[in-house]
């Protein structure tokens, strides 16, 4: 059984906002699949850059609202991975992604890799239903 | 009782693992409720030579490909529920964007889409994880 | 219909010198077990005798890695042969059938799916590889 987690607020509709062929979502085998979290207003889909720090911020609140309108929660996260434009903020992505995995934090990799329209940072997340 | 895991059977022999696409790997691996395909770069699925060209013709070449691959594990493009995709660079994401939005159905996976530095010169790597076919009769 | 939640839990390695996350105060488990499934997180060359990182050539840290990963899988209740998806990441996409060479010997019959490409490393190391496995 496969379900689409639809967009709990228009802004997290990437495919509307930016033509991803993406669903935000899938649930499928007990898992929640998600596409890769950016830093966009929520309300509106804006691209939000900033620092790592506040663009992590602005992702994890996306994350909190997309898991919880698919009955989970930050506190159900399997595994992270976590993007980073340049593995130099390696302690910065540190300090902020600790204050939100604080119960339990999720299985974790750090990938330096080229994130889309020039963020710092990009979240690529598996939780559990 | 632990759960199943099979390799899948290459549908072609360009598409198995050693020799051809992916060294040491099997091109699918079913695990339980899931399939797991390896990511996949762009090559002849009857002989496993790499094919080198734009960023839609290997997207293209790939998906045509993972078609095959999932059929031969039972399940689908439908049945697909997330992809990664890594890109030689993120400016060509549009192109493979443009070629992917004609492969996967109505309501489409999630997807994480990346740059990063590739084998073997491809400017594509496409991975992804497909529901595994029902057993249930 | 409403399925029941998978039960969530994490993995820690016998070994405590494995345990990088907890040893760096990191904030992230060496691996999560949910339902039938062990997700690991990304391992380096770490050598089991010291804690400290091992380098060497690309063949010994992929060697020294992925004896890590099955100490990590077996304290897990998995092992090897339940590995059903890896991703390797080098740092020099030119050491990718050095790579394979040695990865062989530890996943020599009806290997699992792989992805495996280059990006920057951390801590000057060669290779970082993660993977997800069934429980026995």
């Amino acid at each position: 059984m496969r379900e689409v987690i639809t967009a709990p607020l228009p802004g997290l509709d990437l495919r509307r906002h930016y033509g991803h062929f993406q669903s935000p979502a899938i649930r499928a085998g007990g898992l929640i699949f998600c596409s890769g979290m950016i830093p966009v207003d929520p309300h509106t889909g804006e691209r939000l850059h900033g620092t790592l720090t506040s663009e992590a911020h602005v992702i994890f609140g996306n994350l909190k609202l997309l898991l919880e309108a698919a009955g989970s929660s930050l506190d159900r996260l399997v595994q992270v991975h976590a993007l980073i434009y340049d593995s130099i903020e390696y302690n910065v992505l540190n300090r902020v992604y600790r204050q939100y995995v604080a119960n339990g934090p999720p299985a974790r990799t750090v990938w330096s890799a080229q994130i889309e329209a020039g963020f710092k940072i990009q979240l690529d997340v598996i939780a559990a239903a | 009782m632990s759960l199943p895991r099979a390799v899948i059977a290459p549908p072609l022999s360009g598409l198995g693992a050693k020799d051809a696409f992916n060294r040491q790997a099997s091109a699918a691996v079913r695990g339980g409720a899931f399939v797991f395909v390896s990511g996949l770069t762009s090559v002849d699925p009857a002989t496993g030579e790499a094919i080198r060209g734009t960023m839609a013709l290997e997207t293209q070449r790939i998906l045509e490909n993972l078609k095959l691959i999932l059929e031969a594990a039972g399940t689908s493009l439908e049945r697909v529920v997330k992809v990664n995709v890594l890109v030689h660079s993120m400016l060509e994401a549009p192109n493979m964007n443009e070629i992917y939005a004609r492969f996967f159905p109505e309501p489409p996976p999630a997807r994480t889409v990346c740059g990063a530095r590739l084998p073997h010169g491809a400017k594509v790597m496409i991975e992804c994880t497909a529901l595994a076919p029902d057993d249930e009769p | 219909m409403t399925s029941h939640r998978l039960p969530r839990s994490r993995v820690e390695p016998a070994n405590p010198l494995l345990n990088v996350s907890r040893s760096a105060n990191l904030p992230h488990v060496p691996g999560i077990r949910i339902g039938d499934y062990v997700f690991l997180s990304g391992m380096g060359p770490i050598d089991p005798l010291t804690g400290e990182r091992k380098h060497g050539s690309i063949a010994e840290q992929v060697r020294t890695t992925l004896n890590n990963v099955k100490h990590m899988l077996e304290s897990a209740g998995s092992s090897l042969e339940r590995v059903v998806r890896v991703h390797v990441v080098l740092a020099d996409i030119a050491d990718i059938a050095e790579m394979d060479r040695v990865y062989r010997e530890f996943f020599p019959v009806d290997p699992p799916a792989r992805s495996a490409w280059s990006m920057q490393l951390r801590f000057g190391n060669g290779c970082e590889i993660e993977c997800v496995a069934l429980v026995s």
